[in-house]
Order: structure tokens, then C-alpha cells, then sequence
């Protein structure tokens, strides 16, 4: 494809299903795309499926259907049929994605209790079998305000700290792709402002695209390129849909 | 991605170990646990090996419990030795003789005596090596403890023993020096013994027998064996009064004399008496009579020349064609021949021992077929059935015969002429040897001739079985043969009952704490992934797949158990130092109340390792089950 028109991300006509027997939950996506650089923004109220959407993005969570599916990496050719991996349950292919490809920032840091805060940044690294260098991410730790506790387990960190922390870790391998959690949701607005601030320039410098999940869409507004919204349906008592929608502004609506 | 597998399984074991060192209280704590399985389990094991085994060898591999031993004393042969010997399961195999030929007199420093038994022995003794004591060579001997107490030497003095026998009324001896090579401990016996090679002990039993030990030096009979009779008929011209008669017999040996008819006398000898002569019979009921009676009869009757006619009873020599026959025995110098109206006998006058050993296998054929039938035997004699007999006789071949004895002898008779009376007739030395015959072996020496007594021969063995489990087998076959045999077969069995016993109730009592152990792993390690599950779910979520992730509480599994063998190991060691300190003084040096083989080292740390491995694949497949998704959010 060419450069700089197929999306990075691509998702047409995806279904994701899940609940009991007694109450269901239906994700519709008609249509999705991330292009490389881009900060989308996933906004909704709770339960509106933005994480599920996100999950499903982050390759973690499978598709009930999908017409079209695909990741497409710079100079990665016809890229990958993700719905197609789905399908196949090629577990060790999708696990190879996400250590390649993407970071993902979980809503609470998601940090591994039993290393240190410098083990937890590496860790991505050694999973994808890269090396990073001590002294880049040191510079990487001073940039976030981190530097400080690079040895310290992540118990002995602050809530704000940790999640710096989990940011660092999120880009320390090169991802291409950038899926963040709420990563602000148990910050002050000042402090969420400038993690938020932190984790776009970072993204922007290493040209990451971003898909960021938010019920508090000013606090980024002025980073964001494109944002969906969700429609819930109550289909009945114990069925509700929902359906993920583009806005057409998004900084717009915020304002 | 196939790059970063070799990656992986060095990144996942980093992992697990990283989250043990974190979580150092609750590994410390499984550890312990297990640890608390482990070493009481190696010390159980230990103490197993160590008192079973120690029992086991002190009692189970005594040799005393794989021997067989004869309960009655009977004759077996070369062969039979050579036979039993190669038995499978026989391990050890020597002839003994008759227990009263194998008594010694050991001769103390300050020239006292005491009695001892001599056992013989050879290559290879189980008894004497595997009690640490050498096989002795020639002139050499090896003590039980309370032999070399009584003997008062010790390993490398020199042991005077001496052997004594009684031959013709006078007491001999001889003695000989040994080289003590060894002494056994108190634990091979209380007995007081000299084992020695058995070439010894034979010519010890030889000397004992009257026979010279050549060999040794030791002076003695050849083995020429001595003519014996029923009885003597006693012929004289004149009667004797009844007080002559009953005195002739004081001190020679005959307990009876008594007038015969001359019928009588010709039904003993085989013979025709002169009418002129008178006879007596001259015996001792149930004992044989010999030339020394003959001679000391002979003396007292000097003066009323007397003619002494011994006669054998009831001898029977079997053809070449099975049947058996009759002969009459007699062995008179020319003037004697005169007396009893005969012609002389090619082979002269009574002598106990020939220079020329074919006159004792002479015979003289009676040619009158008639006078065969009148012997009343006739028919029985083996030749008269055969046409040829005539030339036969004369043949330079001679007859062939056997007689039944206590061993059957063959030999071949030369015929010497025509017999002068209705029987064959053979020097009556020939017939005493085949009255010996009868009671002691006898052997016939074709090469040269002559006739020789065998040595009283085996009359019993030692025989050690390889293993324990032989030797049921070995007593039956032995049972089988009708041998008489006695083997510790209850004590075998009861300690190889109290050895399984034993190895049941240990396997039982690990059963029970590997079940403990592997229980214990198997909770904690679950409990362990169940507690991961938000960051194993994060490792997933950072690239990992479920495999990777499934091989973490795997590897936990084998760090702990790992740890918990080394301070098990450890616990064990120090344990099983203090137990063999304690309990030294009822050890022998080399002996260990707990010991853990070393061949049982691996399999123990693989056997702990798998069950870890086992232990651990619940908790694997329980972290296979973990969903990302659901764990990256905090609910």
C-alpha cells in the first residue's frame, strides 16, 4: 500500500460480543482507523465498551467477527490480517505483534511488583529482545521525573509516579502504536494534565500513533486528532449495544 | 519472533526468580514446607539403607546363612563334587571327610595340647574372605577367634599341631608346623577350628588311617589292603582235650572253638578233608579274623602242627555273563598240600602281603563238569553255561569277574591249570582281600595289578550358595539327590520377610510424603499464579504467550524444589552425623547406622524435580487460563 494512506490501524464491521446467558453486552465497530502520528481518542462513559475497544486494538481481547481487521507497520508491505490471526487462534503471532508493535499503558501502571522500577522499563525490551541503553533511559527517567526511583520496587512509588513509569515502559521498545488506559483516572487534573502532556511529547517525538481512552476528553483535547464516540442502545432488559461512532470534531464538542 | 524464543526461556526463569527473591518470606516458607518432606524422608531413607543395610550384611550376607550343610556323614564321589559344583547358585564347593579324621592336637608354647577340629578349605571360601580372612596355602591356616585364644598365636606365628593314630597297639604322631595367615573375628564363631587347604586335611585323615603322607615325611602303611576271614578251621592230627582247647584261644583274638564234623569243615573250606584229621572251627561272632589272629593261634598250637585253613562265608564273584560263582580258597606250601591229600597251589603258603601281585588273581579251573553240578553250584559258575569254557580256561586272557562290595571291583583272573577239587579254587588271600572289600573300599589298580584300599573318601561337604535367594533352590535339588541337608532357610526367609516388611513400610511412609509435598506444592504454586494473575496477565499483555507464561510456575516449581533439596540435603548430612556419632560404639568402623547411597542421590533429585514439574503443570494451566484483558484492569 501506499505510504501514508493505509492506516495503521484498520477496523470495518467489527463485532465483539460478551456476557451470559441472562445479560449481553454487544460492541459494534463499523468503522475505525489509526494513521501513523496520530492521537485518537476514545471517549465515552463507563461501560460504553471504550476499554473493550481498546483491548481489542491492543490484540488482548478477540473479536466475535470482523470483516476487515488489520495493523499495517511503516514498510511492513500488505501488513497483517488480524482477524484472520483471530480466527486461526495464532496465539505466538499476535503475542509477537504486541511486543513489536505496540505499548499499552494499563489504567493503573500495571507494573511488575517483584522488579524494580528500571527491571519494569527494560522488560519490554527483553521480551522483544532489544537492548536499551542505560544512559538512554536514564534520559528518558529525567525527562518524566523519574530518575530518582529507577531502583526502587514499584510499591515505594507514588500513584503518579508509577504511572510515569508505566509510560516510560510502554515506549521503551520502540513501539509503533500507543494504547493508553485512562492512564490520568487516579490523578489530580493539574498532575493528569502534565502526565498527559509528558506522554504526547514523548509520542510525538518518537512519531507514535496514540489511541487513548478517556471519559474526560478536555484534558487532552488539545492533543488529539481524531475521536469516537460510542451510542448505547437498550436492546432490551438484559441486552444493551452499543455502537462506536466517529466525531466529526472533536475539539469541537469538547469546546 | 522465532528469534526471541532461546530469549524467552532464559527471560522466564530470570522472572520467576526475580518474583521468589521479592516474595523471599513466602519461597523461604514453601521451602520449609518442603524442606519439612524432604529431609526426614532422606534420613528415613538413610537410616534404611544404613541399619537395614548394616543388619542385612551382618546377618543376610553372613556366609554361615548361605551354607548347606550335610546332616549325615556318607560317601560322594569325585564326580558328584565336580557335578554339584557347577550347579548355578553354587558358589563355593569343598569335600570334607569323616569329622573323627580331622581332629588335631594343637601343641601350645609351653608344650600343653588341646583338640581341634581341621576344616578344609580352598580357593575362593566365602566363609574365611568374606569374614577378612585370606584362604591359606600349603602349610598355612587360618583360626576361628577361640582357636587362636586356646592356641595362644596370633596372625603370622607359627601353629604346631600334631597328629596321632594308633597302629598295632602303639600310639604314633607326628607333628607339623603351619603359618597362621589368619584369624577370624569372634562373629565367624565360637568353635575352635583350623581351617586349612584340604590336601592337609587328607593327609592328616591318611596318617590317622595308618598310611604314610610320602609328601610330608609322615611314615605309615602303603595302602595295601589286609586279607580277612570268617573264620579259621583248625586242623590237627590229634584231638584236643577240651581244657587244651579252650586255652588255645586265650589272648588271640577268637572268642570261640568249637569240633566240626569233617563235613562241616568241608562246607566251610570248599575243600576235602582227610579223613584223619580232626577239625575244629575257630571265630569271633561279628568280627572279622586277620593274620595277627591267625599267627597268635598258630604260636599257641606250636608243637601239635597244627594246619590253619581260613575261610571266607558266603563269597560271590559274577561272570563276565552275570552269573555268579562259588570259589574256594587256599593257599598251603607243598608239605601243608601233602597233609590235606592235594597237590601244591601255584601260589605256595599263606602271606598277608604278595611281592608278586598276579598270584593273587590266580585261579585253577575245574575241569570236571560233574564235579560242578556236585558242588551244587555249578550251574551258577558261569563258564560250565559256555561251550568254550575248556579253552577258555587255558586262554592267556583269563576271566573276567566282579565282585559286589562295598565298591564293585573287576578284575581279570589268570588261570593256572585244572583245580585240583570240585570248585575253582584261589589263593584264600584273594578272597580275604574281597571279604575287606566288603566293609572298606577296595580298589582294583588294573595297571598294576594289585589291589589297594581307598582312602575313606568324602564324606561330606561345605557348600556355599552365591546369594540368599539361592539357597532354597539349592536345598531342594539337594533334597531331591536324597541327601540329607540343612540350610537356614526360616532365618533367610524371616529376614527377607523383615526386609520387605522394612522397604514396604518405608515406600509407604515416602508414598505418603511425596503425596504431603506434592499436595503442597500443588496449593502453593496455584495459590502463587492466582496471586500473579494481574502480572502474569501484564507479561502476556507485554508479548508473552500463553505457553511462555505457563512455563513461570514451572520453573518457580523446580527453583523451590531445588532449594528445598539443597537444605534438605544439607539438614540430612548434619542429621545423619549426629545419628552415626551417637550410635559409634555400636559400629564397626566402616559400618554407618544412616547412610544414603550415592546411586540413590539422582534418582531422589529427578524424582523431586518431575514431581515439582507435576505439581506445577495445575498451576501452568491454570495461568494459560488468564485473560489480559481482564486483568490490566483494576476493577
Amino acid at each position: 500500500m501506499r505510504d501514508g494512506q493505509a492506516p495503521m490501524v484498520r477496523m470495518e464491521s467489527i463485532v465483539k460480543r460478551r456476557g451470559q446467558a441472562d445479560s449481553g453486552f454487544e460492541l459494534r465497530v463499523p468503522e475505525l482507523r489509526v494513521d501513523t502520528g496520530e492521537v485518537v481518542a476514545l471517549i465515552g462513559e463507563s461501560g460504553c465498551g471504550k476499554s473493550t475497544l481498546l483491548d481489542l486494538i491492543a490484540l488482548i481481547l478477540a473479536p466475535t467477527s470482523a470483516v476487515q481487521f488489520r495493523l499495517h507497520l511503516a514498510g511492513e508491505g500488505a501488513g497483517q490480517d488480524l482477524a484472520a490471526l483471530w480466527a486461526r487462534g495464532d496465539e505466538g503471532a499476535l503475542a509477537a505483534l504486541r511486543r513489536e508493535a505496540l505499548g499499552y499503558i494499563p489504567q493503573t501502571g500495571g507494573l511488575l511488583s517483584f522488579l524494580s522500577v528500571r527491571e519494569n522499563i527494560r522488560l519490554p525490551c527483553r521480551i522483544k529482545g532489544v537492548s536499551l541503553a542505560d544512559r538512554e533511559l536514564e534520559t528518558l527517567a529525567k525527562r518524566l521525573g523519574v530518575a530518582e526511583c529507577l531502583d526502587r520496587k514499584p510499591h515505594a512509588l507514588s500513584i503518579g509516579q508509577r504511572q510515569r513509569v508505566a509510560i516510560l515502559r510502554a515506549i521503551a521498545h520502540g513501539p509503533r502504536l500507543l494504547l493508553a488506559d485512562e492512564p490520568t483516572a487516579a490523578l489530580d487534573k493539574p498532575r493528569a494534565r502534565a502526565v498527559l502532556a509528558d506522554m504526547n511529547a514523548l509520542a510525538c517525538q518518537q512519531h507514535l500513533a496514540v489511541v487513548v481512552v478517556t471519559h474526560d476528553l478536555d484534558l487532552l483535547a488539545e492533543h488529539v486528532d481524531r475521536a469516537y464516540t460510542f451510542d448505547l442502545e437498550r436492546l432490551s432488559e438484559s441486552e444493551t449495544r452499543s455502537t462506536c461512532r466517529a466525531l466529526d470534531d472533536a475539539k469541537r464538542v469538547i469546546a | 519472533m522465532k528469534t526471541h524464543r532461546s530469549g524467552h526461556a532464559r527471560l522466564v526463569p530470570a522472572l520467576a526468580a526475580a518474583h521468589l527473591r521479592h516474595d523471599w518470606i513466602l519461597t523461604l516458607c514453601l521451602v520449609i514446607a518442603l524442606t519439612a518432606v524432604i529431609a526426614p524422608l532422606l534420613v528415613l531413607l538413610g537410616l534404611k539403607h544404613g541399619t537395614i543395610e548394616t543388619l542385612r550384611e551382618r546377618l543376610v550376607e553372613d556366609p554361615v546363612y548361605r551354607e548347606l550343610r550335610p546332616t549325615q556323614t556318607q560317601p560322594y564321589s569325585e564326580d558328584w563334587f565336580a557335578q554339584v559344583a557347577a550347579w548355578p547358585g553354587v558358589a563355593f564347593l569343598t569335600p570334607t571327610i569323616l569329622p573323627l579324621s580331622s581332629v588335631v592336637q594343637v601343641v601350645r608354647a609351653d608344650e600343653t595340647t588341646s583338640l581341634f577340629d581341621l576344616i578344609p578349605t580352598a580357593a575362593g571360601d566365602p566363609f574365611l574372605l568374606e569374614n577378612g580372612a585370606p584362604v591359606p596355602g600349603e602349610n598355612e591356616v587360618v583360626l576361628t577367634a577361640e582357636a587362636a585364644r586356646l592356641s595362644g598365636v596370633a596372625v603370622g606365628d607359627r601353629l604346631g599341631v600334631r597328629v596321632s593314630r594308633t597302629r598295632g597297639g602303639r600310639s604314633e604322631n607326628v607333628q607339623a608346623e603351619l603359618k597362621v595367615v589368619g584369624v577370624l573375628p569372634i562373629g565367624a564363631g565360637t568353635l575352635t577350628r583350623i581351617y586349612a587347604p584340604l590336601a592337609f586335611v587328607l593327609d592328616v585323615e591318611s596318617y590317622k588311617e595308618g598310611y604314610a603322607a610320602a609328601r610330608r615325611g609322615w611314615p605309615g602303611d602303603t595302602p595295601d589292603p589286609y586279607p580277612s576271614f570268617d573264620g579259621v578251621v583248625l586242623l590237627l592230627d590229634e584231638p584236643l582235650s577240651p581244657i587244651v582247647r579252650t586255652g588255645a584261644i586265650i589272648q588271640t583274638g577268637f572268642a570261640r572253638i568249637g569240633e566240626i564234623t569233617r563235613d562241616q569243615a568241608e562246607a566251610l573250606l570248599g575243600l576235602p578233608i582227610p579223613q584223619r584229621l580232626h577239625a575244629y572251627d575257630l571265630s569271633t561272632p561279628n568280627t572279622p579274623i586277620t593274620q595277627s589272629n591267625i599267627r597268635a593261634i598258630q604260636t599257641k598250637l606250636r608243637g601239635r602242627e597244627p594246619l590253619l585253613l581260613p575261610y571266607v562265608r558266603d563269597l560271590e564273584l559274577i561272570g563276565a555273563d552275570g552269573r555268579p560263582w562259588r570259589p574256594a580258597g587256599l593257599s598251603v606250601d607243598a608239605a601243608q598240600a601233602a597233609r590235606l591229600d592235594l597237590p601244591p597251589v601255584p601260589w605256595g603258603g599263606f602271606q598277608a602281603r604278595r611281592e608278586r601281585a598276579e598270584e593273587l588273581t590266580s585261579v585253577l579251573w575245574p575241569t570236571d563238569a560233574e564235579a560242578n553240578a556236585d558242588s551244587g553250584v555249578g550251574s551258577d559258575m558261569g563258564l560250565d553255561s559256555n561251550p568254550d569254557a575248556d579253552t577258555r580256561q587255558g586262554a592267556d586272557d583269563g576271566i573276567v569277574v566282579t565282585s559286589p562290595g562295598r565298591t564293585e571291583l573287576s578284575f581279570v583272573l589268570r588261570s593256572l591249570g585244572p583245580s585240583p577239587v570240585s570248585e575253582p579254587l584261589a589263593p584264600i588271600e584273594l578272597l580275604g582281600i574281597l571279604r575287606t572289600a566288603q566293609d572298606r573300599a577296595v580298589a582294583y589298580v588294573a595297571s598294576s595289578g594289585r589291589f589297594e584300599m581307598q582312602r575313606a573318601g568324602y564324606r561330606g561337604f561345605r557348600l556355599y550358595a552365591a546369594s540368599l535367594d539361592d539357597v532354597p533352590r539349592l536345598y531342594r535339588r539337594l533334597r531331591e539327590q536324597g541327601l540329607e541337608v540343612d540350610a537356614a532357610i526360616e532365618a533367610i526367609e524371616r529376614i527377607q520377610a523383615l526386609d520387605g516388611g522394612a522397604t514396604r513400610l518405608f515406600w509407604l511412609i515416602a508414598l505418603l510424603g511425596l503425596c504431603g509435598g506434592t499436595a503442597v506444592l500443588v496449593a502453593s504454586l496455584y495459590a502463587a499464579v492466582d496471586r500473579l494473575r494481574a502480572e502474569l496477565g501484564i507479561i502476556r499483555l507485554l508479548g508473552l504467550s500463553r505457553a511462555h507464561v505457563a512455563f513461570f510456575p514451572i520453573v518457580e516449581g523446580l527453583m523451590i524444589a531445588a532449594l528445598s533439596l539443597a537444605v534438605s540435603f544439607g539438614a540430612y548430612g548434619a542429621l545423619a552425623t549426629v545419628i552415626n556419632r551417637s550410635f559409634a560404639n555400636e559400629l564397626a568402623p566402616d559400618e554407618r547406622f544412616c547412610a544414603l547411597p550415592a546411586s540413590l542421590i539422582a534418582p531422589i533429585v529427578l524424582t523431586t524435580l518431575l514431581l515439582a514439574c507435576l505439581a506445577a503443570l495445575v498451576a501452568a494451566w491454570r495461568s494459560t487460563n488468564i485473560d489480559p484483558s481482564e486483568v490490566v484492569r483494576a476493577d
